[in-house]
């Protein structure tokens, strides 16, 4: 229960964190004020209306999303990681992010009417391109009935390079687009409001709610295909749908945020080196630890240069890195993977 | 009663296994030898249906297992591997409670009874006291008998053990071999261990049977099968066959020196 | 227990969460009327009740042209970039490098118009517009022609219609003015106009399209990359060899390119523009910014390529 506890607490200081900071200076004085009108029902005018038009139509939605972002990240990494039994496994190891880079680049060259739809074009292209990756990756990778785990991470490479290449070369033959698709490429919330939210939520629920009760399935994968079969799991299927799960869940990510780096491979590692790695508990962890380490690292984006916000990717490489270290170090000397 | 008939398997054009036909009763140890290479291996991996069949069937007590769910397979065929790389991290009692997975629900609960089975097993191979060490920390011997116990905590009829004493010492294969025939006699069960060691395999099987090139060439007691002449030809070196001065059992000795131009295969 | 804590505190958060209006207006003056009905740049349809007297701008030539019609008293709050006129430093930033702007800067200062360009994105003006916020996406123009309407929308939107058309007119007589002295001129130099030359053998140049290569045209020269594909092409060295531009702009002189950096480059030394001295430092913002200062660059390159007409 320990864990839970803990985490489920810096969740909450994180969420009230991203509430309160961002790249206007709300005093706490105001913030107090802002929630009490709020509780009381009373009406806010001048100054604190706009705080709390600040706080609850861009900040909430802001951190509804980031929240929800950070935990897919979190979750599809530590799968990952436990399906190829790998430590520098991350969700974006067999293509997802580079497909979905390469849909949204495209996307991005078009003028799209202002229509819903047109402006869903982009998250529509790279969560489309995403998956179609995915599953381009995977029939690459087939060997017969099986899909032997270097195979996938093989072709994986090679469609990502190959798509990140073409993204590459596309934005440089459309300069005037360079700015945006880099933006995207740095990860960081382009859209806002409730919509984006809702946009995710049924991917998220479909494939975190998967991963979640495959924590013992994923246990068994730790021996290898083999014992995992002989003690009775049926290895191919279950492989299968934790990959589309995880998939779906990042695609789901990436196509509203960009692509976010180090969460995914960060936090599981963080999270196995102080409460083990048991599947079963590691991923409901990651899904929260995910979701706090993303806000901490949206709020910085939004702090460290006011009013210039910096796209959330650069903040997770540039703290992310350090901190793993430093974990690190202090981690306990044994195996603990 | 494990029933192997006729069961042939390629890895892709390379033909491992021809024909292989297998029974073994319950109660009853067959121990499994032969060259290497020759498919012993492959027979456990064939017959416990994680490598793909080209042809024959795996019958348990009437059910054709290939055919089968993989969870109700598991429920009556439980496998020991040779001492494969073990997530270092998991400890001695949960790896023991993964083989319990045929009883439990898709999460993994265990329930008290479960942990009462993992803990009997434990203790039928005399590892009880480790089960609160991470699995990584343990020697080869340990590790070995950590994985006989989630085999038996599996609770099947049927015992597969591939080459479980390669890395033991002396003192640990005796041990390991003399607790699976303490469980054949007093469990019923049905065991196939393959085995490189020819001299152990005739002291502690009922059966043996020998594959040479993906056949068996010869199925009987030990005394029938562990003869000179069916030795020397299947491991192509020539072998005296003299019983062991302490039981009976067939003893094979390597002749030396090697014919001329038989010092590599 | 510590269960029960865990539920309570989750409960607490999502219940002031809950109590937060959802969505809503930021607090803005009251219009009076004298409605303006417009269709922007994206084909978004727009009414303003009075000129707008509290205007963001999110372009660095957005601003230049709100201060050019006389509209500078009427803007809150520029993009990082807007450094022209020096009036518009001293305003507040609302971000716009890196393409992230702060919305939370952006609504407090309560603006009741933002000026976007096609810098932003559509998903920008959106979010913006979702926040209650008045946008008007100003098009890029690619004509002179386009410019001068600019102007003139602009002017609407802040009720300097008056100054607009009267820019618009001083813009196009200076135009004119260049024209005529051109007319005489027989000769066209070449012309390379160096955007980017961080790779001195595949340095970066405009291409059709651009404003660059438009004035370069109307100033009396011949952009040497005017028959390239893109916009913004990189021309290969051995290219511009072949093509031997009789005159070499640096547009990166901002950048600390100077002609003597230029001719010490290996390779260059064979143009002739190089050889004859013909490497000129040019204000890059005066080409690149579709504003009235177009019409500067158009006059200080008209100068530049043909001295001789300008006496």
């Amino acid at each position: 229960m320990r864990p839970y506890l803990y985490v489920s607490l810096a969740l909450i200081f994180a969420i009230l964190l991203s509430l309160a900071i961002g790249s206007v200076f709300i005093p706490p004085r105001d913030l107090l004020a802002v929630l009490a009108a709020w509780l009381s029902g009373e009406a806010l005018t001048g100054r604190l209306a706009t705080y709390g038009f600040i706080i609850a139509s861009i900040r909430l939605p802001r951190t509804v999303l980031v929240a929800l972002t950070g935990a897919a990240l979190g979750t599809s990494g530590g799968a990952y990681q436990g399906l190829f039994r790998n430590p520098l496994a991350d969700p974006y190891l067999i293509g997802v992010a580079s497909g979905a880079a390469l849909g949204a680049v495209i996307a991005m060259s078009v003028r799209w009417p202002y229509t819903f739809w047109g402006l869903m074009a982009v998250p529509l292209a790279a969560f489309i391109a995403g998956l179609l990756t995915v599953f381009l990756v995977y029939t690459a990778a087939r060997v017969g009935k099986t899909v032997p785990t270097t195979n996938l991470i093989l072709a994986g490479v090679a469609f990502g390079s190959f798509a990140t290449a073409l993204t590459s070369f596309l934005m440089l033959r459309s300069t005037g687009e360079v700015r945006r698709a880099l933006g995207w490429l740095m990860g960081g919330a382009s859209q806002t409001g409730w919509l984006p939210v809702l946009g995710i939520l049924p991917y998220l629920l479909l494939g975190l709610g998967v991963l979640l009760l495959s924590g013992h399935t994923l246990n068994l994968l730790q021996f290898g295909d083999e014992q995992a079969g002989q003690m009775g799991l049926p290895v191919g299927r279950a492989k299968n749908v934790i990959l589309a799960a995880a998939s779906m869940a990042t695609a789901a990510a990436v196509a509203f945020s960009g692509v976010i780096g180090f969460i995914g491979l960060i936090v599981p590692h963080v999270m196995r080196m102080w409460w083990g790695g048991d599947y079963r508990r590691l991923l409901p962890l990651s899904l929260i630890g995910g979701a706090v380490a993303l806000l901490l690292a949206d709020v910085l984006a939004r702090v460290l240069l006011a009013p210039q916000e910096l796209p959330v990717g650069i903040v997770t490489a540039l703290a992310g890195a350090p901190f793993f270290l430093w974990v690190l170090r202090r981690a306990k000397n044994q195996g603990y993977w | 009663m494990l029933n192997i008939q006729h069961l042939s398997v390629s890895y892709g054009t390379r033909r491992a296994l021809h024909d292989v036909s297998l029974t073994v009763e319950s109660g009853e140890a067959l121990a499994l030898i032969g060259p290497n290479g020759s498919g012993k291996s492959t027979l456990v991996r064939a017959v416990s249906g994680v490598i793909p069949v080209q042809g024959g069937e795996v019958h348990v007590d009437g059910l054709d297992v290939l055919a089968a769910p993989s969870m109700q397979r598991a429920r009556v065929m439980a496998v020991v591997p040779q001492a494969a790389s073990l997530p270092p991290a998991f400890t001695v009692m949960e790896t023991v409670l993964l083989g319990r997975t045929p009883y439990l629900n898709f999460l993994g609960h265990a329930s008290d009874a479960d942990e009462e089975i993992a803990r009997r097993a434990l203790q039928r191979v005399d590892a009880l006291e480790l089960q609160e060490r991470p699995v990584g920390e343990l020697s080869g011997g340990e590790q070995q008998r950590v994985l006989l116990a989630r085999a038996l905590a599996q609770s099947t009829p049927i015992l597969l053990l591939d080459e479980p004493t390669s890395h033991l010492d002396l003192h640990h294969q005796v041990g390991l071999l003399e607790l699976v025939r303490a469980l054949v006699r007093e469990e019923r069960l049905a065991v196939l261990i393959t085995l490189h060691d020819l001299n152990l395999a005739a002291r502690y099987a009922d059966r043996v049977a020998l594959l040479v090139e993906g056949r068996v060439t010869a199925q009987g007691t030990p005394e029938q099968v562990l003869e000179a002449g069916l030795i020397s030809q299947a491991y192509q070196l020539p072998v005296s066959v003299v019983p062991n001065p302490m039981d009976g059992s067939p003893l094979v000795l390597p002749r030396s020196p090697l014919p001329p131009g038989q010092t590599g295969r | 227990m510590k269960r029960k804590l865990i539920l309570a505190a989750l409960a607490l958060s999502l219940a002031l969460a809950a109590c937060a209006p959802v969505a809503g207006t930021p607090p803005t003056a009251t219009p009076t009327p004298g409605p303006l009905d417009l269709i922007d740049g994206l084909g978004r349809p727009l009414t303003l009740t009075k000129p707008a007297q509290q205007v963001i701008s999110l372009a660095p030539s957005n601003t230049e042209i709100l201060y050019a019609i006389g509209a500078g008293g009427q803007v809150i709050g520029r993009d990082e970039f807007s450094d022209y006129p020096e009036a518009a430093k001293s305003l507040p930033s609302v971000g716009g490098s890196m393409g992230q702007y702060s919305l939370e800067q952006i609504v407090a200062l309560g603006p009741d118009l933002v000026l976007a360009s096609e810098i932003n994105t559509p998903e920008q003006v959106k979010a913006m517009e979702d926040l209650g916020l008045t946008v008007y996406y100003l098009g890029n123009p690619t004509t002179l022609e386009e410019m001068y309407a600019n102007l003139a929308i602009v002017g609407q939107l802040t009720g300097r219609d008056a100054e607009a058309k009267t820019l618009a007119q001083s813009l196009q007589v200076r135009v004119a003015e260049v024209d005529k002295k051109l007319a005489l001129v027989g000769d066209r130099p070449t012309v390379f106009y160096e955007i980017d030359a961080s790779d001195p053998n595949k340095p970066f140049t405009a291409g059709p399209g651009t404003f660059i290569d438009l004035l370069i045209s109307r100033a009396g020269g011949v952009n040497v990359a005017a028959s390239t594909q893109s916009s913004y092409p990189q021309l290969g060295l051995e290219q511009l060899v072949v093509s031997n531009p009789g005159i070499l702009l640096l547009g990166d002189s901002a950048y600390g390119v100077t002609a003597e950096s230029v001719a010490a480059r290996p390779g260059w030394e064979v143009l002739a523009a190089v050889q004859d001295g013909n490497i000129f430092p040019f204000d890059d913002n005066l080409m690149s910014r579709p504003g009235p200062r177009l019409v500067d660059g158009l006059e200080a390159l008209a100068k530049l390529l043909h001295p001789e007409a300008f006496q």
